[in-house]
Formats: structure tokens, C-alpha cells, sequence
């Protein structure tokens, strides 16, 4: 039992979250119990509306449950305080986004070098130069987002996700703003870097023949799992 | 995390996306104004002080009717202080069988140490400026005594038992001291000669004046060290006192250049927290992903503090400079009207400027910034999830505080500093919830207006709380501009109010009562304007509610030397025109024995209605009650009056009368005529005091003039730089709007709407606070009579209305020229 639980990297129990609305309350998730293994990829499918996004919140710390217990890497995330958390993202996990979300004002080298300054690495920009080189950018070093097209931008994020060499990579509809073809691209592209960082990947898609690709399918629909 | 090093790269970082340039501004306007003009204010304010010491003679003066201790002069000596005296009493001179009490005034080498003595040789020579007094042997005289005793330039005058050569006329010196009826036509001399006169012998009535002039740390020294050494017989001058028309010129244009600085600081302040807030609100996605890649929220908030000391203080240091120049530029442009020698600019005053700055910086800038402490990192999923705005008590409450604490830095009066600061606040609580229910009730109105106007006032409505902060924002800086403005009107023509064209430029004195009528019916003959003519009576305060005054004084104070000398008493029916009555009442019916106390005197006495004070009047004690307490104007060139008695009340004594009067240049010549006629009467000139005091009045009215063009110019580049703060969401609105088909001429014209209604509901409120706060100024800060400013209230609201309309439509012209794509990709 031991052994099987040190090998999850995510368990998660009676995970829950309601808000309270004006006309109630309003259960967006309930009853979530999972257990990922290190280095498994696990896909989020559903509806709009099925609760997939918020559960990728509660389980990278970026928002807390209302009931219910998550860890991460053997520590309860649910008992740690905001400031814990942030520390749990910056050691421990990756993001890719939707849109992208990469700093307007900083060139596409700098915004992949921002998670390796917040730890105060000396070493991020050849780091950066380097995982740029990979995703193949290396050509577009100083060019700020706008100055991108929006597969370019998402390789940058992938480049930023994977900089800090996180355990986990949460990536939230990576494809959703791209054409197929770049999102094909983009998609292979994230496989291969996770597979050399040997990193668990929770990736939230509507797209089935992208969550095929993930070692396991978690369908949500109306916050419960299916 | 190495928060610092960090922060520094995040600032060049953004400063290079363009995301500080409104930020910059605003602190760049804020440290450059309030640089300029604590430097402006200083260097002015010194040199002013210096120009005014010139009516001391002198940076310092100690008055005794006694030599003051040696070991006195020796520690100025010790602090290298330049020291001078003058020796002054009355004599009578006897010459060609004419007799005439002089004034004889025995002066130092060094006399005067500031300003400087004019005189003249003959009726049509020109004056010449002189900078020391008669060498020994020789008189400068006041050219009646030459016509009282038929003398002539070269010929001997006899002063005591020393016989000295009359050298010069002397037509002005700067030193003419208080009390004008003691003022017998002047003869200076050397001090070395005054020992041979004979006399000063113990007992005499000589008053002595012991000048200093040096380094301002020194004298602040040497008085702080003499002070408590002076005995009641002596006092230290003081330029507000003992000056008081120009003590409250001065006073006056102190405030306003206080006032100008807390306009210029207030108007900053606002435009940084607008343009904190646009820079927050545009950094909440990238603090989203901040907190998403592990920041703290600490950290977080500290590598944005850290980014805006930094920006604050290499602007401030950059922006130092640029006050620098600026002031230097504004006293380019008054060099014609200031003194030769202008004071050097102060480090102290840049060092105070780089503080404001940075207090202003963290004042305004801090509040909106916590916000960003509050980002929850689940923003990178949702969009939506804004963080909570920091707290209305906490935005405020820091903001007002610091505004609160600058009020009451620049007027030193916590009474005035909170009437002012309650009446802001108050005014502004009130009409900014006001603003905001109409906001809300204007929302149900929508739907049955046409489109421009619906999309317009949508603007507006779509967020209240921002609306109102917005609206209150532009306020505030529309008044701190009109404050400005108003102040200085006011205060101008105030000043040529109390000294109008035909101002009086001369008194006569010692005019007997039976002469009273001959020379009423002369200056009508001649047409001479006059003051009322008053009854003049000398006499000596010595007991208030049977206590002595001694006992009652303070040391030094206005009051104490009061009580030392024989005042001028006077009785009247009617109160005199400047005089206003506010304690009491005017004479009663009764027709009791009834006296009015001036002001400042009373409280220095520490007088209240009812008192009764007993007076010595050629050697009988009056006693009489006080009905009233008035405030008077020193500064009207008119006869004015500690005391005033009731009539009925001074009649039976011995006395002579007063009066002042305008005679223009081109008449002078009838002085002579009246002196001729009325041989007794001493007419004293004032004309150079006069003009003097005009020129100071000038000098301060240009400064005040450029003080305010600085102040406005700060005030239309805040309210520029602070509606394009707030446009980034109009602009996206508005590229949308055109994606769905909104012509050009329709978004035109909803912007139009939207921004004039900003700024006529701006320009409404600010009238109204304005006005409010006008009247706590005028009624307890400046002294002067408020009355409603009427152009106020059609000049604001057009100004708010065009200023911003315009400022709104070109901050979003390239919305409607741009094709919209390229709008929203920017966002």
C-alpha cells in the first residue's frame, strides 16, 4: 500500500467544490477521488461546462476545494496555506494554457527565463536559449508575443512549462486556439518533451483523439467523474 | 527568488513594452512641480526675506532704551555677525532765531547693513544711493529742517553742544520705525560725534538699535542665545511685526505658495494613482502567471513595490533636475522685477522635493497596487476571477492622510488644516455617493434613449464604482486647479484693493484743533483726498482688571511693548472704514466709557469684552470698559488704532489730530504751502514706503502668476495623462462595436457623450467643492471676504466638458481609424 501510494504523484479525496450563488448553491465538482502515478499522462474530457478546468485548478494549487483532500508528491496541498502552494507550483509543476498566457511586454527568451528567475537560477537564460533551441525557436529569441504567430507562441509556453523541469504538466486545452495543423504540431511537440522530462502529464481536452493519445481517459460530466 | 535583481529586470522589461510611459509621467510631473516649487518657494521666500530686512536696515534688530551688554556684541562677533547701531531721540535745534524738534538719529559706520539711505544735495539734483551714513562731522538732514531754520546745504547745525556741517539732504531711509507720531523731521549724524553733543545723560530718552546681518544659522543662533537675556526694555524686531502691512503681504503670499504646492501635490498624487491603477489592472493576467509559476503573494508584492521605488526614485533624481531648471526658467522670467541679488537655490529644498515625490509616490501608488497581492493564480484559467479592489478606507484614508499632513506642513495650523481637510472630505463623501445613485438610477433610463447616447452613457454606467472614482479624480483635480486660480485672483486684487491709484501717500500729524477747520476747507480748496481727520491722545495702558500690565504680558511680546510707551488713543462715532468688529459690539446706547481693542494687541494681552482698563491720560486715570474687539488692516495707508474710545469719553483732554492724504507727484510743491500755513503740523512722507511696498507687491504678484501657469500646466497633462489611463477598455469596447458593424460617426459620437458627461459632471462637482472649500480658506487661512465666484459656475462645467471630450476623443481617434482586428490583437 505504501509503495503503490509513494508511486501516485496526484491523490485526490472526496475532492469538491461548490459556490454560492444567488439562487443556491452551485456544485461544479463533487465526489472526485484519483490517483495518478508519476509519469502516467491522464486526459480531463467533457463538456463545456463539466468542471474540467476547475479541477485542473485544485489539483496544481491554483484554486482551494471546498471539501475533500488533494497531494501532490506525498504532501497535502489542501493543508497548506497560499504561500505553500506557490512554492508547491514553483518546484513541482509545469503549466500550458489555452491562450497561451505569456507576458505581453517581455521578448519570448524572457518569458521562458521567468520561472527559472523566481527560483533566482543564475543559469536561466542559457537554459532558456537552449529549450527554445529545442521547440524551435531559436530564431525568435527577441520577439514579444504579438510578434508571434499563435503556434509560435504556444511553443514558447511549452518552452516555459518545461524550463523548470516540473514533475507534473498541467496543460489546459493546449490546442484549443490553434488550426489542427498547428495543433498537431504543437501536440507532438509537448509528448516529446514530456517524455524526455518523464514528467505526469494532466492534459484537459474536448478533443478525443487528443485524449486517446493520454495513457488514461477521466470523463467529467457534470463535475462527477464518469 | 531574488526579488530585487528580478524586479529591476521586470521594470526595464515593461519600461521597454511601453507599459510605465503614463507612470512615468505622472511621478515625472509630480517631482518635477513639487521640486520647482519648493525651490521656487524657498529661494523666493529668502529673497523676499532678505528684501524685506531692508526695512530693519538689517537682518536682525535688537530695540532697548539702553547699550546692551558688551559680552552680547561679542558672541555676534564670535559668529561673525556684521553689527551696526543707531542711537535715535528728540531734539530741539535752534537756528536763525527758528526753533525745531528734530528727530536725531546717530548712526554706525556700517549703518545700514541692509538697504540703503538716499539723499540728494539740491532740489534738482538726483537722488544718490548711499550705503553708510554721514562721516563724523557732518549732518544729513530731512530737507524741512532745512526750510524750518532757513539753512542751506554747507551751513553749520547745532545738535546738543557739537556744531556739524550739513552735507546732504537725506530723502529716504530705510529704517523709519513704528510709530509714526513720534516721527520729527530727521537728521542723521555720525555716532563717533554723538558723545559730543552732550546730550545723552543718564536719564535721556534715547532708544537704541543694535542691527545684525549674517548667515542665517548664525542668527537663528545668536537670537535663540539673546533672547532669554532680554530684558522688558528690550525686543528683538520682527518684520511682521513691527512692518505689519508688509508682514501680511508676505504672509499671504507664503500661503499661497504653500497653497500652490499642495495644488501641484494633489493633482500628482491623482494622476499617479490613476495611472497605478490602469498599470494594475494591466498587470493582472501577468501577475496571474506570476503566482502560477510558484511567486508568493509577497513576493509578488514586493517585486512591484520594489519596481516602483525604483522607478521612483530614478525619476525622482532625473526629475529633480528638471525642477531645477524650471525654477531656474521662472526666475529668468521674473528677473526684471526681483532684486539684484536673488537667493541661491537650496539642496534642501531639492532633497524636499525628491521626498514628495516619493511620499507622494508611495502615498497614491501603494493602495491600487495591493490589488495585485490579491490575484488568484486561477486567473490564468478564467479571466474573469478579478481580484478584490484594496479597501475604499485604505485608498482614501492613505491618500487623504498624506494630503492631511502636507496641509498641515505647509499652514502649520491644525485648526485650518482640518476645517479644510473636513470640508474636503465631507464634500467630497457626500457628492460622490450622490454621483453614484444617479448612476445607478440613470441605468433604468436607458432603453428610452437613442443609440449614441444609450451607448455613451453605457460607458459610464457599466461600472459605477470605477465611474465615480474617475469622476472624482478629475474633480479633484479641477478644483485643486480653480483653487489655485481663485486664490491668486483674489489675492491680486486684494492687493490693489488695500492700495489703490490714489492710495494715501502722506500723514499729517500734530494738527491742533482750532486749525482743524482751515485745513479741512484747504484740502477741499485744493482738491486733496483725505482720510477722516482723527483726534489723537496720548496716553499709557497700565492696569487691566486692576492687575498692572506687567504682570500680565509676555516677554517680547506685541503687547509687552505696548505697555512701555505712550500709545495713541482716539475717540470716534464710527467705526473706520477696514476696521471690522469681531468680538462685541459697537458703542452702546448708554454712552458708558467704552474702548474697542485691535485684535492682536488684545490677545497679547490677553483683553476680553467686559474688561476694564485703566489708562493714564495727562496725568488723570481713566478707566473704561471694552465693547469690542476689531480686526483692522495695517496695510491701507490709513491712521489706524490700538485703542478707539466711545465718544464722550477723550473729549476733555489735550489733544492734536491725524489724518493721511494723497497728493500726487506734480503737487508737492504745495507741502511747502502747508507747512508754511500750518507751521506746528508734521506731514510725514510716505511715498517711498509706498512704492516700495508696490514693487514687493508686484514682484509677489508675478511669482504668483507663474506659480499658477505651473499649476494649471500640471493640472491639463494630469487630466490628459489621466483619461488616457482609463481608456484601454473603451478603446477594446469600441473595436468590438466596430466588428459588429458601429460606423464611424456613431462611435464618434457615443465618445463625444461619453467623455463630455464625464467632464460636465466633473466640472459640476468641482464647482461646488470649489466653492465649499473657497470659503473654509478665505474665512480661516487667508483673512479675506468670500463671496460666491458666479463665473465659476458656467466656466467649470464648460471647461470639464471640453478639456476631457477633447482629451477622451483623441486618447481613442485611431479605434475609429484603425481597422478593429488590429485594435483587439493588441490587447
Amino acid at each position: 500500500m505504501q509503495t503503490q501510494q509513494s508511486r501516485n504523484i496526484i491523490v485526490t479525496e472526496n475532492l469538491g467544490k461548490s459556490v454560492k450563488t444567488s439562487s443556491g448553491t452551485l456544485h461544479i465538482l463533487s465526489d472526485i477521488n484519483l490517483q495518478v502515478a508519476s509519469g502516467e499522462s491522464i486526459a480531463i474530457a467533457g463538456e463545456s461546462g463539466s468542471g474540467k478546468s476547475t479541477l485542473i485548478s485544485l489539483l496544481a494549487g491554483l484554486d482551494t476545494p471546498t471539501i475533500g483532500t488533494i497531494s501532490l508528491n506525498g504532501k497535502s496541498l489542501t493543508s497548506m496555506d497560499e504561500d505553500g502552494r506557490a512554492a508547491m507550483r514553483n518546484q513541482l509543476v509545469g503549466f500550458v494554457f489555452q491562450s497561451f498566457q505569456l507576458l505581453q511586454g517581455l521578448t519570448a527568451l524572457e518569458n521562458v527565463m521567468l520561472p527559472l528567475e523566481l527560483r533566482g537560477d543564475k543559469n536561466a537564460k542559457n537554459a532558456a536559449v537552449a529549450l527554445l533551441d529545442r521547440v524551435g525557436l531559436s530564431e525568435r529569441l527577441t520577439h514579444t508575443p504579438r510578434q508571434l504567430s499563435g503556434g509560435e507562441q504556444q511553443r514558447v509556453a511549452l518552452a516555459r512549462a518545461f524550463v523548470s523541469r516540473p514533475a507534473i504538466l498541467f496543460a489546459d486545452e493546449p490546442t484549443g486556439n490553434l488550426d489542427s495543423k498547428t495543433g498537431t504540431k504543437v501536440i507532438e511537440l509537448l509528448f516529446e518533451l514530456n517524455l524526455e522530462n518523464n514528467a505526469t502529464l494532466i492534459l484537459v481536452t474536448h478533443d478525443q483523439t487528443l485524449a486517446n493519445r493520454c495513457q488514461r481517459i477521466i470523463k467529467l460530466d457534470a463535475g462527477r467523474i464518469v | 527568488m531574488k526579488p530585487f535583481g528580478l524586479a529591476v529586470r521586470l521594470l526595464w522589461r515593461d519600461s521597454r513594452a511601453g507599459e510605465l510611459t503614463i507612470l512615468f509621467l505622472a511621478l515625472l510631473i509630480a517631482v518635477t512641480s513639487s521640486t520647482a516649487i519648493a525651490l521656487f518657494s524657498d529661494r523666493l521666500e529668502r529673497t523676499m526675506t532678505n528684501q524685506t530686512a531692508e526695512f530693519l536696515a538689517a537682518d536682525m534688530v535688537i530695540s532697548s532704551h539702553a547699550t546692551i551688554p558688551e559680552s552680547w556684541l561679542e558672541k555676534a562677533k564670535q559668529l561673525n555677525l556684521a553689527q551696526a547701531q543707531t542711537a535715535e531721540f528728540s531734539s530741539v535745534l535752534i537756528e536763525n532765531d527758528e526753533l525745531l524738534l528734530a528727530g536725531i538719529k546717530a548712526a554706525s559706520d556700517l549703518y545700514p547693513l541692509r538697504g540703503f539711505l538716499k539723499t540728494t544735495t539740491s532740489d534738482y539734483a538726483d537722488e544718490a544711493i548711499e550705503h553708510k551714513g554721514p562721516e563724523p562731522g557732518l549732518a544729513w538732514v530731512e530737507k524741512r529742517v532745512l526750510s524750518a531754520l532757513k539753512l542751506n546745504i554747507g551751513d553749520p547745525i547745532t545738535v546738543g553742544e557739537k556744531k556739524l556741517a550739513i552735507s546732504k539732504i537725506v530723502t529716504y531711509e530705510p529704517d523709519k520705525q513704528g510709530d509714526i507720531y513720534s516721527l520729527s523731521p530727521r537728521v542723521i549724524i555720525n555716532k563717533q560725534d554723538l558723545q559730543e553733543t552732550g546730550v545723552i545723560q543718564p536719564g535721556s530718552h534715547v532708544h537704541y538699535f543694535f542691527q545684525f546681518s549674517g548667515e542665517q544659522a548664525q542668527l537663528t543662533e545668536f537670537k535663540r542665545w539673546v533672547k532669554p537675556q532680554l530684558n522688558l526694555a528690550q525686543r528683538i524686531l520682527d518684520i511682521h511685526e513691527d512692518r505689519p502691512e508688509l508682514g501680511s503681504a508676505l504672509n499671504r503670499a507664503e500661503r499661497y505658495l504653500g497653497l500652490s504646492s499642495i495644488v501641484v501635490i494633489i493633482i500628482s498624487g491623482v494622476a499617479i494613482a490613476m495611472a497605478t491603477r490602469r498599470y494594475t489592472e494591466r498587470h493582472l493576467d501577468a501577475t496571474a502567471i506570476l503566482r502560477c509559476l510558484g511567486c508568493k503573494q509577497n513576493e509578488v508584492l514586493w517585486l512591484f513595490i520594489s519596481q516602483f521605488l525604483v522607478l521612483g526614485l530614478l525619476t525622482s533624481a532625473f526629475a529633480c533636475g528638471l525642477g531645477w531648471f524650471v525654477q531656474e526658467m521662472l526666475f529668468k522670467l521674473l528677473r526684471n522685477l526681483l532684486p539684484q541679488s536673488v537667493a541661491n537655490p537650496g539642496w534642501l529644498a531639492v532633497f524636499f522635493g525628491m521626498m514628495t515625490g516619493m511620499t507622494i509616490l508611495i502615498g497614491f501608488a501603494l493602495p491600487p497596487l495591493l490589488r495585485l497581492k490579491k490575484v488568484s493564480p486561477a486567473r490564468v484559467l478564467r479571466r474573469d476571477l478579478e481580484p478584490l479592489p484594496t479597501s475604499a478606507w485604505l485608498v482614501y484614508g492613505l491618500a487623504g492622510g498624506l494630503v492631511g499632513i502636507l496641509i498641515w506642513r505647509y499652514t502649520e495650523d491644525l485648526n485650518m488644516t482640518a476645517t479644510i481637510f473636513c470640508t474636503g472630505l465631507v464634500l467630497l463623501l457626500v457628492l460622490g455617493l450622490l454621483v453614484y445613485l444617479i448612476l445607478m438610477l440613470a441605468r433604468r433610463s436607458l432603453s428610452s434613449i437613442p443609440l449614441n447616447w444609450r451607448f455613451g452613457l453605457q460607458g459610464l454606467l457599466r461600472n459605477s464604482r470605477a465611474t465615480t472614482s474617475q469622476i472624482l479624480a478629475f474633480t479633484i483635480t479641477l478644483v485643486a486647479m480653480t483653487l489655485s486660480f481663485t486664490v491668486r485672483s483674489d489675492l491680486i486684487e486684494n492687493w490693489h484693493k488695500q492700495l489703490p491709484e490714489h492710495a494715501p501717500n502722506h500723514f499729517a500729524l500734530n494738527i491742533f484743533p482750532e486749525q482743524l477747520p482751515g485745513l479741512q476747507t484747504e484740502f477741499k480748496d485744493n482738491g486733496i483726498e483725505n482720510s477722516q481727520f482723527y483726534p489723537v491722545i496720548r496716553g499709557r495702558l497700565t492696569e487691566i482688571n486692576n492687575v498692572p500690565v506687567q504682570k500680565i504680558v509676555s516677554k517680547d511680546s506685541q503687547g509687552e511693548s505696548a505697555t512701555h510707551r505712550k500709545l495713541s488713543l482716539t475717540w470716534t462715532e464710527k467705526l473706520p472704514e477696514d476696521n471690522k468688529i469681531i468680538a462685541g459690539t459697537w458703542w452702546s446706547p448708554e454712552k458708558k466709557p467704552e474702548v474697542s481693542v485691535e485684535q492682536k494687541l488684545a490677545d497679547s494681552l490677553k483683553i476680553n469684552l467686559g474688561d476694564k482698563l485703566l489708562f493714564v491720560v495727562g496725568g488723570q486715570q481713566l478707566t473704561v470698559t471694552v465693547s469690542s474687539i476689531r480686526s483692522l488692516r495695517w496695510d491701507t495707508m490709513k491712521p489706524n488704532f490700538y485703542m478707539i474710545f466711545s465718544p464722550g469719553t477723550l473729549e476733555s483732554f489735550p489733544g492734536t489730530f491725524l489724518t493721511s492724504f494723497y497728493l500726487p507727484e506734480n503737487k508737492k510743491t504745495y507741502l511747502n504751502q502747508l507747512v508754511k500755513h500750518y507751521p506746528a503740523m508734521t506731514i510725514l512722507e510716505v511715498d517711498l514706503i509706498l512704492k516700495q511696498f508696490k514693487t514687493i507687491l508686484s514682484q509677489l504678484t508675478e511669482a504668483i502668476n507663474y506659480l499658477l501657469y505651473f499649476a494649471l500646466m500640471a493640472g491639463f497633462t494630469v487630466l490628459f495623462s489621466a483619461i488616457y489611463s482609463t481608456l484601454d477598455n473603451r478603446i477594446y469596447e469600441s473595436a468590438l462595436l466596430r466588428t459588429f458593424g458601429a460606423n464611424r460617426s456613431l462611435l464618434r459620437r457615443t465618445h463625444i457623450i461619453e467623455f463630455a458627461l464625464l467632464g460636465l459632471v466633473s466640472g459640476v462637482l468641482a464647482v461646488i467643492i470649489s466653492e465649499g472649500l473657497l470659503f473654509a480658506l478665505y474665512s480661516i487661512a487667508l483673512h479675506m471676504d468670500y463671496h460666491p465666484t458666479y463665473y465659476l459656475w458656467i466656466a467649470l462645467p464648460l471647461i470639464g466638458t471640453f478639456a476631457l471630450g477633447l482629451a477622451g476623443c483623441w486618447g481613442v481617434r485611431h479605434v475609429v481609424s484603425s481597422p478593429p482586428l488590429q485594435v483587439l490583437r493588441n490587447f
